[in-house]
């Protein structure tokens, strides 16, 4: 990714020149004693944890060890039966997280019908854009230029996988949930989405990824947290 | 939900609602057959016939306790279903649930005697007329909870989807039953007279009050045992059910 | 440019899901489709006779419009469930309520819409006279909104089930019995040469209340449908 384009851009002091010149708090994100429940048994839980600015967590867990599920309570899709969630010292809950944090799921939330590029402005109708980055740059970034007025169900499950990495290059959002990200991908993906999230993490941002295989950065091991099944 | 009295909150733990509902549940079962007893003896025996209506007025007994019953049962279920939507309280989802069918059930029965009763009085079986009309449009929204509860594998989040539906018919309701009345009136259909309430003697009346307490104890003693039955299956893992199996199996 | 603002991110939502329908035109002819030929069987049930037709026109083109529209509702919901697109606006920075409220106007455009355009042709194949028709068209263009708004609700509850057309059909019933009652009130009284103007008014009342209150009750039974 030798994109001149600034993808990071923070979050909570982007309101006043002042502010820039604060160094936020290093802990972005904290679960305390997490729960959750399934027919009164525990999915996941209670976990304690956090993360810092700058900071990738890997989740490791086999098959239905709730993985997906932690990513979706944190996400605010489903109701957590215990604990709290703090994002930057705050609760966090339905309003205060919508926009700062960005979920990649399995269900990419791509419409087959349409093209990648018209998908993309729909994500930043919604969301926003960080600045001096447009759809058709992250389009690139992630190597899908020529495709960008093809309609996404035409696409590979790989091609398909890099337009929603674009989407996460595209909006601002500091917290990434990223669910499998390596899934589906060659190797040449795989490494891409390493960039994608090393760069976001020296930016100051932060991931939670989750992956039941071996994964390897570029830069150094990430902490791991261990969900037991 | 510090405001719920200490009580209440732990009642509203399966396994004290369970033997509570266990101990209550013959009881009010007694009653319910006690005040039937008493009731129907008053209103078959005791009362005099109508002067207008002969003996066929007697199925009054029946039809307006049912009636009353397919209302009250659903005011019920709308507060359980309005506290399993807003805290999710199990209970509250279970006794929404298992309200549905009794609930269905004297809506239906409003509905044959209201039109067994229909046939000598009126001359027909079925009217539009705007009371029974609503209390068909009633039933449907009864099928239409059951229907959505079964239609989720997962029974609780089922409940609570139901339970929505539930409120969005009380908003309803009102609105059904007014509607009708305007529409009765506009088409002017078969104009009938149900005799006002005030024309009721006394003789008639003692019966019908009796048998309206006893369609509240019959509930109460269904829905205790519908609310045991559905627990323990909910339950069916928990500890307080395994001890129970096990001291009940011995 | 900055975090979305309220008026892109309704226009975003409205405009994808506009072109959605319009790369589908086919599935906005199917209902069209249905509501002509189930006019077309009334005919043949009840026999020629003018007057007859004339009055069960506007009943029977309220109550095709509504199993028409009842057809299309599945859609509203359950692409963007399957394909992921419902948790990204769930997660977006943006009022839910106001985001359901765009697609249920984009799917009330793209099947209602063209439903109330045949009905002027539907009512005069059944003989209605011409100004209960103007009647009825107004008369459709309160009642289907409503109807768009109190399905949305439903649709949302049963997302979280399978397959579920019969199920929508029986929860539905009740809850338009008021709509079609004043709908159709109004054509009869305009047939009949009574004033029309109250039943109309009724139904704007309630379209204005549901305006407000249906896009929120969708966005709280959609978070207990996808709550699994």
């Amino acid at each position: 990714m030798d994109s001149p384009h600034r993808y990071w851009e923070n979050g909570t002091d982007r309101d006043s020149e002042a502010n820039r010149m604060v160094s936020p708090p290093p802990v972005l994100f904290e679960a305390r004693a997490l729960l959750f429940l399934r027919q009164d048994e525990p999915v996941f839980g209670p976990l304690d944890f956090h993360l810092d600015r700058g900071e990738i967590l890997l989740v490791e867990g086999d098959n239905g060890s709730g993985k997906t599920t932690l990513l979706r309570v944190i996400a605010g899709l489903l109701r957590a039966d215990g604990g709290s969630m703090h994002l930057d010292g705050q609760i966090l809950d339905h309003d205060s997280a919508q926009g700062r944090l960005l979920l990649l799921a399995h269900q990419l939330g791509l419409k087959g019908d349409l093209s990648p590029l018209e998908n993309l402005r729909v994500a930043v109708g919604l969301h926003g854009c960080r600045e001096h980055i447009t759809p058709r740059d992250a389009l690139r970034n992630v190597g899908l230029q020529g495709y960008e007025n093809e309609p996404v169900r035409q696409l590979s499950a790989g091609q398909k996988k890099r337009a929603a990495l674009a989407r996460l290059l595209l909006l601002p959002a500091e917290l990434w949930l990223l669910d499998e990200p390596f899934a589906n991908l060659d190797r040449e993906g795989i490494a891409l989405v390493n960039r994608v999230i090393e760069r976001h993490a020296e930016e100051g941002g932060a991931a939670l990824v989750t992956s039941h295989g071996a994964v390897t950065f570029l830069h150094g091991q990430p902490r791991r947290l261990r969900l037991a099944s | 939900m510090k405001w719920i009295p200490r009580w209440m909150h732990e009642l509203s733990s399966p396994p004290v609602f369970y033997r509570f509902a266990g101990v209550m549940r013959p009881w009010f079962m007694g009653f319910a057959l006690l005040l039937t007893a008493i009731g129907l003896y008053g209103g078959l025996v005791l009362a005099p016939p109508d002067y207008q209506q002969g003996d066929a007025f007697r199925i009054i007994y029946i039809h307006v306790p049912s009636a009353e019953m397919s209302l009250f049962v659903y005011g019920v279920m709308a507060i359980a279903g309005f506290i399993a939507v807003v805290w999710r309280i199990k209970l509250a989802e279970s006794v929404a649930m298992q309200s549905a069918p009794i609930g269905a059930a004297f809506t239906f029965i409003t509905l044959v005697t209201g039109s067994l009763w229909g046939e000598p009085t009126w001359g027909t079986w079925w009217t539009w007329d705007a009371r029974l009309t609503s209390e068909l449009v009633l039933l449907f929204l009864y099928l239409g909870v059951i229907g959505l509860f079964h239609a989720f594998e997962d029974r609780r989040q089922g409940a609570r989807a139901a339970s929505f539906l539930v409120l969005v018919g009380v908003v309803n309701l009102p609105i059904v039953h007014y509607s009708v009345q305007w529409w009765h009136t506009l088409h002017q259909g078969t104009t009938v007279r149900l005799f006002g309430p005030s024309s009721i003697e006394g003789d008639m009346l003692w019966p019908l009050l009796v048998m309206m307490l006893a369609t509240k104890f019959y509930w109460a003693a269904s829905l205790c045992g519908r609310v045991r039955t559905d627990l323990l299956s909910i339950d069916s893992g928990k500890h307080w059910v395994r001890d129970l199996a096990d001291r009940e199996g011995r | 440019m900055r975090p979305g603002s309220l008026r892109a991110a309704c226009a975003a939502i409205l405009r994808r899901d506009l072109l959605l329908a319009w790369r589908r035109r086919g599935d906005i002819a199917l209902p069209v489709l249905y509501a002509l030929i189930v006019t077309t069987l009334f005919p043949f049930a009840l026999g020629p006779d003018t007057a007859l037709l004339a009055r069960v026109a506007g009943g029977v083109v309220l109550v095709t419009v509504l199993l028409a529209m009842l057809l299309a509702f599945d859609a509203l919901f359950r692409q963007d469930l399957e394909d992921g697109s419902l948790e990204q606006l769930m997660l977006a920075p943006q009022p839910l309520a106001l985001m359901l409220g765009m697609k249920i106007l984009a799917h009330w455009l793209s099947t209602a819409l063209p439903l109330i355009i045949v009905a002027p042709v539907l009512a005069s194949m059944l003989h209605l006279p011409g100004e209960a028709i103007a009647v009825l068209v107004l008369a459709l263009l309160l009642a289907t909104p409503l109807l768009s708004l109190l399905g949305a609700v439903l649709v949302a509850l049963t997302a979280g089930t399978r397959r579920s057309g019969m199920l929508l059909a029986l929860m539905l019933l009740p809850l338009c019995v008021p709509v079609v009652i004043f709908a159709a009130g109004a054509v009869s009284a305009a047939q009949t040469g009574l004033p029309w103007i109250a039943p109309v008014a009724w139904l704007a009342a309630a379209l204005a209340l549901m305006l407000v209150l249906a896009p929120l009750a969708c966005a709280a039974a959609l978070r207990i449908a996808i709550d699994a």
